[in-house]
């Protein structure tokens, strides 16, 4: 499957949203420790999530400078685009 | 028996195993289909190399050499070569993630700067992430990415390595600031890994295997499944810590595949299994062959592992295949293991005597009604100490140890033996507050009976998550410096309440500011901070009033009081920190002389 930056960053949120708190709004900017309440374990289970809904492999060093959505979603873009499954 | 015991150094270990050409140790990587696998023929070789090679930069006998390897292979053979060489290895965390760089720094600048390591060994990415450390840290000499030794053909010059030599420093305690570096030699070594696997495990040589996760800078890993199983000559398969918290169906899938036979995790682990493994992954276990399921590390919580065994019994697990274990890397890994074949067996006791009073009383079996189950407190039973080891409960104020408890009282639990290292690297003030009379303070809370140990509690205020401790000093210290919370008027703590498979963390503060808004900003504030310089996900953060919090009336924060109040929900329900609790301020009154006088000078308010 190919995704554009749009589509990925919907279904990042969409995701995400899944293992935030409740009640917490949850786009882009969201801070995941700070904003979602996403602990270190439960880091682990979105990537594991992540990378099955992507198809990929997230290395370890990669999550080293991820605070926010956005920061995940750049990463997930590099593997993305050098597999030639992101369009735009 | 301890006649025909002749203890061995490591060093000795591994070469006894080299003769081996069918067992080893198994690396597994993520993709799963590189697993390379050295047999004990392997091992000895490939540590030879790394100890060539750290020989060749110049490190000699005694020299510490600093290892942040996040590669399983890359620490094995260097830790094992740094041994073979006489050098003293000091195994530090790699960074994990997670904007936590900050703190991740300090810390490694301080244990580096403790242990005098010349050289930092570490792989080329994190070296570029290491920033001022090497700078900073005056006796660092060189850090060497290991990618640049790997293939090096440095011939290991012997070198004669005893057992009262330093093997390691294990540093794993301490608050960041000043890092305790547990030191311990081969002698401590031969002991504990006799006590584990002849004594503990009932270790059949060549034939048992082990499998595990655990990261190999923490003493479970390390000493449990690099260092015991040599002198065993078992086969271990190792996976990426990361990958187990990622996906922790590969543990029980490793164990599945190899036909494992010893594995260990701390409580958390096996929670973590029950709540994440999916029922479409159970089809391709069998976990029949796991014949010792060991868990310590954290505070064991016997549900947790009973849903464990129910989950995967249908899979072949054996629920008597658990033993709880006792143990602290002061006294290099193990103190006490339950016996085998029985599974986790809970001592019932009398909750509010066993707190209010130090009296571990059984509530007698049938014992149905209401009132008794709701007192009702199930304490883990972690067997007897090992032999040539001795464990006692003393009254903390016992300094000389001089009268241990009584059966089920309950006291802090000292250790003496040949395990117990000789003391903290460089530090003789801390070695000194570590033993009392010559036993090992351990900072628990427990008791014996019929000659097994009990744990309940800790007399330290540690915070435990994850099998990793930390130390509310530096929670507060932290969030401190977030602006609008009030410094001084801080306090963290960990609470076990409502149950969890884990210890939940707090932090409640004062603040001036009244306005909502502003309060949960704070609130995201002081996750944020404590995150990035600790790496801990903080649970709930507590915005209190001006006053709320609970002092002695000396002043001094009350961390247990403050722990209690927030158990019961009272905390938020505060005030003022007299409105809720006027007995127990009178009572902290009576009780001090300073508060007294302070009391009838300044007419009842704390001057801080």
């Amino acid at each position: 499957m190919t995704w554009t930056e749009e589509t990925l960053r919907t279904e990042l949120v969409q995701l995400f949203r899944q293992h935030a708190q409740e009640g917490v709004s949850v786009d882009g900017k969201s801070h995941l420790v700070a904003d979602l309440g996403i602990d270190s374990l439960g880091v682990m289970e979105v990537v594991a999530d992540i990378e099955d809904r992507f198809q990929l492999i997230i290395p370890d060093e990669a999550l080293r400078d991820v605070d926010t959505i956005d920061d995940v979603a750049l990463a997930i873009e590099t593997r993305l685009r050098g597999d030639g499954r992101l369009q735009g | 028996m301890s006649m025909l015991y002749a203890p061995r150094t490591v060093v000795q270990a591994i070469e006894d195993a080299a003769h081996s050409t069918s067992t080893g140790f198994r690396f597994v990587e993520e993709q799963q289909d590189a697993e390379p696998f050295f047999t004990h023929g392997g091992i000895e070789r490939a540590s030879a190399r790394f100890g060539g090679a750290l020989q060749a930069m110049g490190l000699k006998k005694g020299d510490r050499v600093a290892l942040i390897l996040p590669e399983n292979a890359d620490f094995v053979f260097a830790f094992l070569g740094a041994l073979r060489a006489g050098i003293i290895p000091v195994p530090i965390y790699p960074p994990t993630g997670l904007g936590k760089l900050a703190g991740y720094l300090d810390n490694t600048l301080h244990v580096v700067a403790k242990s005098g390591a010349k050289v930092c060994l570490t792989s080329t990415e994190i070296k570029r992430v290491l920033g001022t450390v090497p700078a900073r840290a005056p006796e660092l000499e060189r850090v060497i990415a290991v990618e640049t030794i790997r293939g090096s053909r440095e011939p290991l010059k012997p070198e004669k390595v005893g057992l009262d030599d330093v093997a390691f420093l294990q540093f794993t305690s301490g608050s960041t600031s000043r890092p305790k570096g547990v030191t311990l030699t081969h002698a401590n070594l031969a002991a504990n890994v006799r006590a584990i696997m002849q004594l503990g495990l009932g270790i059949r040589d060549s034939v048992d295997s082990g499998v595990s996760w655990l990261p190999l800078y923490h003493d479970m890993g390390l000493i449990g499944f690099v260092i015991a199983p040599l002198y065993h000559v078992n086969t271990i398969t190792f996976l990426p810590p990361l990958l187990f918290l990622k996906r922790p169906v590969r543990w029980l899938e490793a164990v599945t595949r190899y036909r494992g036979s010893i594995s260990f995790g701390p409580n958390f682990a096996y929670a973590l299994c029950v709540k994440r493994i999916k029922e479409s992954e159970m089809k391709n276990l069998d976990l029949s062959s796991w014949r010792v399921a060991g868990c310590g590390a954290e505070p064991i919580r016997a549900e947790n592992l009973r849903a464990f065994a129910d989950r995967f019994a249908p899979v072949g697990f054996s629920e008597k295949a658990f033993i709880s274990c006792y143990g602290m890397a002061e006294s290099t890994l193990a103190i006490s293991f339950s016996k085998l074949g029985q599974g986790v067996i809970t001592d019932v006791v009398d909750g509010p005597t066993l707190w209010g009073e130090g009296q571990a009383q059984p509530v007698p079996e049938g014992a149905s009604s209401a009132g008794a189950a709701e007192r009702a407190a199930p304490i883990v039973q972690c067997g007897s100490p090992f032999e040539d080891h001795d464990v006692q409960a003393f009254a903390l104020d016992d300094g000389e140890s001089e009268r241990p408890l009584g059966e089920r009282q309950v006291g802090e639990l000292r250790l003496r033996g040949p395990s117990v290292m000789p003391g903290y690297w460089a530090d003789p003030e801390l070695t000194r507050e570590a033993f009392a009379g010559g036993w090992l303070k351990t900072g628990d809370l427990g008791y014996l009976a019929d000659g097994n140990v009990h744990v309940c509690g800790r007399s330290k205020e540690l915070i435990i998550v994850n099998g990793r401790n930390y130390y509310p000093q530096d929670l507060e210290w932290e969030a401190g410096k977030v602006e609008g919370v009030r410094k001084g008027n801080i306090i963290a703590f960990g609470t076990m309440k409502p149950h969890n498979d884990r210890e939940r963390v707090i932090i409640a503060f004062e603040t001036s500011t009244a306005d909502e808004a502003a309060q949960v900003a704070l609130k995201g504030e002081v996750r944020r901070v404590v995150q990035q310089a600790l790496g801990l996900t903080v649970d709930d953060v507590v915005p209190l009033a001006v006053g709320v919090l609970p002092k002695t009336s000396s002043g001094k924060l009350q961390r247990a009081r403050t722990r209690e109040l927030y158990e019961v929900g009272e905390l938020t329900l505060r005030t003022s920190s007299r409105e809720v609790d006027p007995l127990g301020a009178a009572k902290e009154l009576a009780k001090s002389q300073i508060g007294y006088v302070r009391h009838a000078l300044l007419g009842g308010r704390s001057d801080e």
